[in-house]
C-alpha cells in the first residue's frame, strides 16, 4: 500500500470513527447499516485468512461465528464470569473484552480439534465437503443441547437498558480495523510467507521445511478466532442466540461471496466487498422488498459473471497495463 | 441394553429407509455427475429439485396431468434446463483456475431459485395429494407406501439410465473419460464444454425425477431444497464421489441409517449421526465404501 493510501486509509476510519458525534447520525438508517457492513467485513477478513491466503476453501464459518455467539450468550445468561460484580454492574456483560475473546477462544479451540484430524487427512473439495459436514453436527449438538444451550429455541440474553447503537458501531469498526491490521502485518511476517507458499504449491513448501500442517491449522484457527469474536459480537446486537439465527449458511456464504466479489487475498478485498454486496442487498430490501432475496441471488450470479477475479485485482490489473 | 426389537419392524425400518434413501441417491447421482466433470460442488441440486416438484405439482392441478405420468414431460425439460444453465452460468467459469467461482454462482441460483418459488407460490408447505397418495402395497410381506416405491423405481430406472449412457454410448465414454483426467481427455480431443454441458443436462433431468419422486411422497415448501442437497452430498460421499451406482447406494445406507438412528436413538440426532459418518468416511476412506482400490481420491 502506497504512502498515499495509507492516509486515505486513516482518514476514512477517522471519519466513521467520529461520525457517531454528527448530531442525528446515530438514529439515522445509514449508522446500523454501517455496523453490519463492519460486522460482515469482520468475517470476510476471517474467511479471507483461511481460504484466500491459506487455499483452504472452508465452508464451516458460521458454526464459528455461531460458538461465538452461543459462548457469549451462556457466559452472560449464566453469569459465568463475573459472579457478583454483575449484581453492581448490570452492563457488564456488554462489550466485556473477556467475553468476547472466551467466544473467539472457544471457536478456535473447535477449529484445531477438527482441524488436525480433518487438514492431516482431507485436500481442496473434500476439506471443504468436512467443514460443511462440521457445520452441520455443531448445529444439532446445540438444538440437542437441553437447557445449556436453549434447545431449539436458543439463549436469550438477559438484556438491561441499552438503548444506543453507539458501542456496537465503534466496537465493529476497531473490529474490522483490528483484524485487517492484524492479517497484514501477519501476511508480512515469516508465517503469513509460509502460508502462502502452502497455498501456492504445498509439495514446494513441505520439501522447503514448512511444517505445512501446523501453519494449516494455525490459518483455520485465526480464522475460527476472528469469526468467533465476530459471533459475539453479534449477540450484544440481536440478545436472542438461536440454532437457526446464528448458525444460519447466510453467516458463511455472504462473507464467502463479499470476499470473493471483492478480491481474495487481499486486505482491502473483503471490506470492499463487504460494502458493495451489503448495499446492494440492502438497497434491493428497501426498494423492491418482496423481490430483495431474488435479486441478491441475481448479483451473486452477475458478479461472478462479469468479476469473477474480484474488484482489488480488477484494480491491480488496470495499474499494471497502465504502469 | 436396548432389546432387539421383532423382526417384522426391523424389516420395515429397513424398506422404509432403503425406499426414501434411494430418493438422495438419485439427487447425489446427478451431485456426482457434475462433480466428476467440473468438480463443482453443485449446492443448488436441491433446490433444483424442489422447483421439479413445484412444476409437477403446477401440471397436476392445473393440467389434471398425473404425477407420475408427468416424468414424460419433466426429465425432457430438465435435460434442456440443464443444457441452458451450464451455457449460460458455468461456461466462462468453467474455464477458471479458482473453483470458488462456480460454487458461488451455485450459490446465487440456489438463491434465485428458492426465492423465485417463494414468489411464485408463497413459502407455505406445498404437496400433491393424488387418488393414490395414502394408499400402501405389501413388499416383502411388510405394508409400505405406494409413492415411496414408485420412488425408489423412479430412483434405480434413472441411475440404471446413466449407468448404460456411460458404459453404452461414445458420449458417455466420453464423460467418463472427462472426470478420471480433464486434461488428458481434452487432448483426446474430447471437448470440454460439451462434456460439462452433457453432465449439466443429466444431472439436472435427474433432479426433476427426483422432484416427481419428492412431490408425490412428501410435503415440501421452496427451501427444503438446501438440506436435499446435503443429504445428496453425503450420500456422494458414502459411494465414493465420482461413482454413479455408489451414489445410489451411498444414498439407500444414508436412508438406513437415518431410519435406525430415529428408532434406537432419536430423531434429533438423525442429522448429527449423518453427518458423522459422512466425516468419518471422507477421512478414512475417501475413494467411498463401494468403490475398487484403483480408483483415484
Amino acid at each position: 500500500m502506497s504512502r498515499a493510501s495509507q492516509w486515505i486509509a486513516i482518514v476514512v476510519v477517522a471519519v466513521l470513527a467520529l461520525l457517531p458525534f454528527v448530531p442525528g447520525a446515530v438514529d439515522a438508517y445509514y449508522f446500523s447499516f454501517l455496523f453490519f457492513v463492519f460486522l460482515y467485513a469482520v468475517m470476510a477478513q476471517s474467511w479471507n485468512l483461511v481460504a484466500g491466503y491459506g487455499g483452504q476453501i472452508s465452508l464451516g464459518s458460521h458454526a464459528f461465528f455461531g460458538l461465538g455467539a452461543y459462548t457469549t450468550a451462556i457466559l452472560w445468561s449464566g453469569n459465568y464470569l463475573w459472579g457478583s460484580l454483575y449484581d453492581s454492574h448490570p452492563n457488564i456483560y456488554y462489550f466485556d473484552p473477556v467475553t468476547m475473546l472466551l467466544g473467539g477462544l472457544v471457536a478456535a479451540i473447535a477449529a484445531v480439534v477438527i482441524g488436525l484430524p480433518l487438514l492431516s487427512k482431507l485436500h481442496g473439495d473434500y476439506f471443504a465437503l468436512g467443514t460443511l459436514g462440521f457445520g452441520e453436527i455443531v448445529k444439532v449438538i446445540f438444538v440437542n443441547g437441553g437447557d445449556f444451550t436453549g434447545g431449539a429455541f436458543g439463549i436469550v440474553a438477559p438484556a438491561s437498558s441499552f438503548g444506543t447503537l453507539r458501542p456496537h458501531y465503534w466496537v465493529g469498526l476497531g473490529l474490522m480495523v483490528a483484524t485487517a491490521l492484524a492479517i497484514r502485518m501477519l501476511m508480512r511476517s515469516r508465517y503469513g510467507l509460509a502460508l502462502i507458499a502452502v497455498r501456492d504449491d504445498e509439495m514446494a513448501a513441505s520439501a522447503n521445511g514448512i511444517d505445512t500442517l501446523k501453519v494449516k491449522v494455525a490459518a483455520f484457527a485465526g480464522s475460527a478466532f476472528i469469526a468467533g469474536v465476530a459471533g459475539s459480537l453479534y449477540t450484544f446486537y440481536i440478545f436472542h442466540v438461536g440454532p437457526d439465527s446464528v448458525f444460519d449458511l447466510d453467516w458463511m456464504l455472504l462473507p464467502l461471496m463479499m470476499t470473493v466479489v471483492g478480491g481474495t487475498g487481499t486486505i482491502l478485498g473483503p471490506i470492499l466487498g463487504a460494502l458493495v454486496m451489503y448495499a446492494v442487498f440492502d438497497l434491493a430490501r428497501i426498494v423492491v422488498p418482496d423481490y430483495h432475496p431474488v435479486i441478491s441471488g441475481l448479483t451473486i450470479i452477475l458478479a461472478m459473471l462479469f468479476l469473477p477475479k474480484g474488484m482489488m485485482r480488477l484494480s491491480r490489473k488496470a495499474r499494471v497495463a497502465g504502469a | 441394553m436396548v432389546n432387539l426389537p421383532p423382526p417384522e419392524i426391523l424389516l420395515q425400518l429397513s424398506l422404509n429407509g432403503a425406499l426414501g434413501g434411494a430418493m438422495y441417491g438419485v439427487a447425489a447421482v446427478g451431485l456426482s455427475l457434475i462433480f466428476g466433470t467440473m468438480r463443482l460442488i453443485f449446492l443448488a441440486q436441491g433446490a433444483m429439485i424442489i422447483l421439479a416438484a413445484y412444476f409437477v405439482r403446477a401440471l397436476f392441478y392445473g393440467l389434471g396431468i398425473d404425477p407420475f405420468l408427468s416424468l414424460l414431460i419433466v426429465v425432457p425439460v430438465g435435460l434442456v434446463v440443464g443444457w441452458l444453465i451450464y451455457q449460460g452460468l458455468f461456461r466462462k467459469a468453467a474455464a477458471e483456475e479458482d473453483r470458488n467461482v462456480s460454487l458461488l454462482i451455485a450459490v446465487g441460483l440456489m438463491f434465485l431459485v428458492q426465492n423465485l418459488m417463494t414468489v411464485i407460490w408463497g413459502g407455505n408447505t406445498a404437496g400433491v395429494v393424488t387418488s393414490y397418495t395414502a394408499s400402501g402395497i405389501e413388499l416383502l410381506g411388510v405394508r409400505t407406501s405406494f409413492t415411496r416405491s414408485m420412488g425408489f423405481l423412479i430412483a434405480l430406472a434413472g441411475t440404471g439410465l446413466v449407468i448404460l449412457f456411460l458404459r453404452k454410448t461414445i458420449v458417455g465414454k466420453a464423460v467418463r473419460a472427462a472426470s478420471e483426467d480433464m486434461d488428458a481427455a481434452t487432448l483426446m480431443g474430447i471437448s470440454p464444454h460439451r462434456v460439462n454441458a452433457i453432465a449439466f443436462a443429466i444431472g439436472i433431468s435427474l433432479a426433476g425425477a427426483a422432484g416427481v419422486a419428492v412431490a408425490t411422497t412428501f410435503p415440501f415448501n421452496p427451501f427444503a431444497g438446501f438440506i436435499f442437497s446435503l443429504k445428496a452430498l453425503v450420500a456422494l460421499a458414502l459411494g465414493g464421489i465420482g461413482n454413479v451406482t455408489g451414489a445410489l447406494a451411498g444414498g439407500i445406507l444414508l436412508g438406513l441409517i437415518e431410519a435406525y438412528v430415529q428408532f434406537f436413538i432419536s430423531g434429533g440426532w438423525t442429522n448429527a449421526i449423518a453427518y458423522g459418518v459422512f466425516l468419518l468416511v471422507l477421512m478414512f476412506k475417501p475413494e467411498g465404501l463401494f468403490s475398487r482400490p484403483y480408483k483415484k481420491a
